[in-house]
């Protein structure tokens, strides 16, 4: 697997410095997980993150707080839990968010070849799968906010090039794209949004207006 | 520290524990505050990171990381946890979907001798510009639309200025800029 498309590095950055809310993470952790080059990235702006904190003037705790803690470190080490058997579309964090693996998802046909599945909204952030089947396009959106959308099956095509499982596209506010699904399995996206999306087609507009996007 | 640290992964230390405590927790405890938290729930989040210090101890390598990355990385899982209500999604090396780095030697990011100590000096030799930025983005939780709004900058500027931020810390670490 080769990752042609990743976020910008001040997206990296601020989700390491904890910036990033929870369906930006979300999208930003599972392409971690398959993309090596994108965790170094990560790792180094940790490494700031360290030298930030050790830089910190030191603020004093509350009389007897050391011993307060030390009168709790009896407690045994937490237990490493087995690392799960078997094959997964999804990686984490994503599969505990959908509960179990790409297959288990339970969809929602919004017109023609594509599929939805709402995942949580926090504050006006949402996060979504998308199904499309060859040839589909959502008849596509603007943006008004930040949105990102991560590739983890099939493959799909716009006037940026082509994305594919791994890859990572973000958008920003006033581009109007038309993604169609590439040919061969259904394309799923992960994405996230925190504007409303607006659909140049009418009748995904009124449905997606019903899922409250 | 970071000696200290792995000590006290090996041994469950409580010497190592009580130094490692007295030099990180007014450290946390200030990042806290910096970041809105009361003086009491900075207080019971210091204290509380350095209890996930001990416990997940095993999990720390020096060969990655420093120790004060490491806490790091924990005082703000705890912050985003228990400020904002919210989980903070991870990756997981354990997972069977999880791709490992190609070439171990070559890729995976190894902690090299003074590596803070330049780190810090490249963070003081920032620009204003990008010192703003960066502060911002450690010290807020401000997506980088809120921050372009309140500094009155075009949304890529304050993306282009982080990205040159970020640069100048890969700089540092010896990685490609
Ligand atoms: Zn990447």
């Amino acid at each position: 697997m080769t990752i042609l498309h990743h976020p910008g590095d001040e997206l990296l950055l601020s989700y390491a410095a904890g910036a990033t809310d929870e369906a930006m993470s979300l999208v930003l952790a599972t392409h971690l997980a398959l993309c090596p080059q994108c965790r170094r990235t990560v790792a180094e702006a940790e490494a700031a993150g360290g030298a930030i904190l050790e830089g910190d003037r030191p603020v004093l705790l509350s009389d007897g707080a050391l011993q307060s803690v030390l009168s709790r470190l009896d407690t045994a080490p937490t237990a490493k839990s087995a690392a799960p058997l078997g094959a997964f579309t999804a990686p984490e964090p994503l599969r505990s968010y959908l509960g179990g693996d790409l297959d288990s998802v339970k969809w929602t046909n919004l017109a023609g070849g594509i599929y939805f599945k709402p995942l949580f909204q926090r504050g006006k952030s949402r996060s979504y799968l998308i199904r499309s089947k060859a040839g589909c396009g959502v008849g596509w959106h603007t943006h008004h906010g930040e949105e990102l959308t991560l590739c983890l099956a099939g493959g799909y095509t716009d006037e940026t090039g082509q994305y594919a499982r791994g890859d990572l596209q973000s958008t920003t506010p006033d581009i109007l794209h038309r993604p169609v699904a590439d040919e061969g399995e259904d394309c799923i996206v992960l994405a996230m949004s925190d504007a409303r999306l607006k659909f140049s087609s009418p009748i995904v507009a009124l449905i997606g207006r019903w899922f409250g996007f | 520290m970071t000696a200290l640290l792995a000590t006290l992964a090996a041994k469950r230390d409580r010497a190592a524990f009580e130094i490692l405590f007295v030099h990180f927790a007014p450290r946390v405890k200030s990042y806290l505050l910096r970041l809105g938290a009361s003086a009491a729930l900075a207080d019971d989040l210091a204290q509380e990171a350095m209890l996930t210090m001990w416990r997940k101890a095993e999990l720390f390598d020096p060969a990655k990381a420093s120790a004060s990355t490491w806490v790091f990385t924990i005082a703000r899982n705890l912050r985003i946890d228990a400020i904002r209500r919210e989980r903070r999604p991870e990756f997981d090396p354990n997972d069977p979907a999880f791709v490992p780095d190609d070439e171990p030697q070559a890729d995976a990011r190894m902690v090299r001798e003074g590596e803070d100590a330049r780190l810090r000096a490249a963070l003081t030799k920032l620009s204003a510009d990008q010192a703003q930025v960066i502060q911002m983005s450690f010290f807020s939780e401000k997506p980088h639309s809120q921050i372009a709004r309140e500094l009155g900058l075009p949304l890529g500027t304050v993306k282009s200025r982080l990205r040159l931020a970020m640069a100048r810390i890969k700089g540092a670490l010896g990685g490609e800029a």
